[in-house]
């Protein structure tokens, strides 16, 4: 029986007149208060280790000081904007902001991800450039999210900037009126 | 008078094999086991799809939270230890703050945790033990105002206290709910003083299927 010394079986034999009968220790061990303290720190293991550990997410910003010549240099036809506001809302427009805000489309994350692979599969390669405006209410999971899904669909180049007052001014105007669905 | 014999049953269970595997899986959890580091902020991590391990050497880490409040910390090895005393010296000449080699040493202890003073706070802080600061709330480095972003003197600190040798891992954890103008503060700090090149911490999420990365992923796998 596994680890239960079995001491006493070969002390069945006779004895002598005048040896003394010796005691018979129990040689079972209860082994339940063990195995409750071994399955008490097990538990405390399992809650303390953290077993996904967290990933690096590489992120590199443009030189500021640097001209920025690339961004004028970008073809209308290939950029397409993606600007985030509060509550997961996403506004995106392709190419020049109209005046009339008539490309100004909104959508939500879960959307975004076709939207932006539709957008790359009929723009050239070499002129596919996102921008991506935080406005002052997105919070920093959006701006990691959306920056996700440009790893996600392989876009090469994209780029955070700014928003501009005219944009800010659209999606208050959009927020205001008829709120989109986040 | 034949007797009947009730043939008794043993109630006693042998748990040796029980305990042989409790204790297997019990040495399993405490080897594979690292205790997470003591961070005095609570800051929930955005998922991303990368799969880089995040290093521990060298890495001099900004935390931002949802409140707004923001926190430099080191990593606990040599190298790191060795930057931060170089970056106090500088800011003890450029803030004159004059700290003792006492409080340098506690700096290097609290900052495993993160530190999140301004400038006039600093010495005060290091002045608490180690359980005041464990509960003491710190109100942040100030970055709210272009003109006072305090980052940007740490990390001119930092790097010219290192003969502007960055460090090797330079992260931002930010929390899911931290506002956009708080990370644009950061980021602003740290082009100032010609760092563009970070690393985000994120929570670990599996590539969707269907997607352009997914489908290289798959063609990596199956060559």
């Amino acid at each position: 029986m596994g680890a239960d010394v079995d001491s006493g079986s070969h002390d069945h034999g006779k004895k002598g007149p005048g040896v003394k009968k010796q005691k018979k220790v129990a040689a079972k061990v209860d082994m339940t208060p063990m195995v409750d303290l071994g399955f008490l720190l097990i538990t405390f293991f399992i809650f303390t280790t953290t077993m996904s550990s967290p990933k690096a997410f590489k992120l590199n910003v443009p030189d500021d000081t640097a001209k920025d010549e690339e961004q004028t240099e970008a073809k209308a036809s290939g950029a397409f904007t993606i600007l985030l506001s509060k509550d997961n809302h996403v506004y995106y427009y392709e190419g020049q902001l109209l005046p009339d805000g008539s490309n100004f489309k909104s959508t939500n994350y879960k959307e975004l991800r076709k939207v932006i692979l539709d957008k790359k599969g009929r723009t050239p390669e070499k002129d596919l450039v996102v921008i991506i405006k935080p406005n002052e209410t997105s919070n920093y999971k959006n701006v990691v999210d959306v920056l996700d899904e440009m790893t996600i669909a392989e876009i090469k180049r994209y780029a955070m900037v700014d928003i501009s007052d005219s944009e800010s001014t659209l999606i208050n105007i959009t927020e205001g009126s008829a709120p989109a669905k986040p | 008078m034949p007797k009947v014999q009730i043939q008794k049953k043993s109630t006693w269970v042998d748990m040796t094999a029980f305990v042989d595997v409790s204790f297997l899986i019990l040495s399993f959890f405490m080897l594979a086991t690292k205790f997470k580091p003591p961070e005095l902020v609570n800051i929930q991590n955005p998922k991303s799809v990368s799969s880089e391990n995040v290093a521990e050497k060298d890495v001099f880490k900004v935390s931002f939270d949802k409140e707004g409040r923001c926190f430099i910390s080191f990593s606990s090895d040599d190298e790191a230890k060795e930057r931060i005393f170089n970056m106090l010296d500088v800011l003890n000449t450029q803030k004159g703050i004059s700290l003792t080699k006492e409080e340098k040493t506690r700096f290097v202890s609290f900052s495993i945790g993160g530190i999140g003073v301004p400038f006039t706070q600093l010495k005060s802080l290091l002045a608490l033990t180690d359980d005041e600061f464990k509960v003491f709330k710190q109100p942040g480095i100030p970055i709210k105002d272009t003109s006072n972003n305090q980052l940007t003197d740490w990390l001119n600190a930092l790097l010219t206290g290192s003969g502007g040798r960055k460090p090797a891992n330079v992260m931002l954890n930010g929390d899911n709910a931290a506002a956009y103008p708080e990370f644009k503060n950061i980021l602003a700090a740290f082009k100032k003083n010609g760092v563009f090149s970070f690393k985000l911490i994120t929570a670990m999420e599996s590539v969707p299927a269907g997607t352009p990365l997914y489908k290289k992923q798959q063609g990596e796998t199956t060559k």
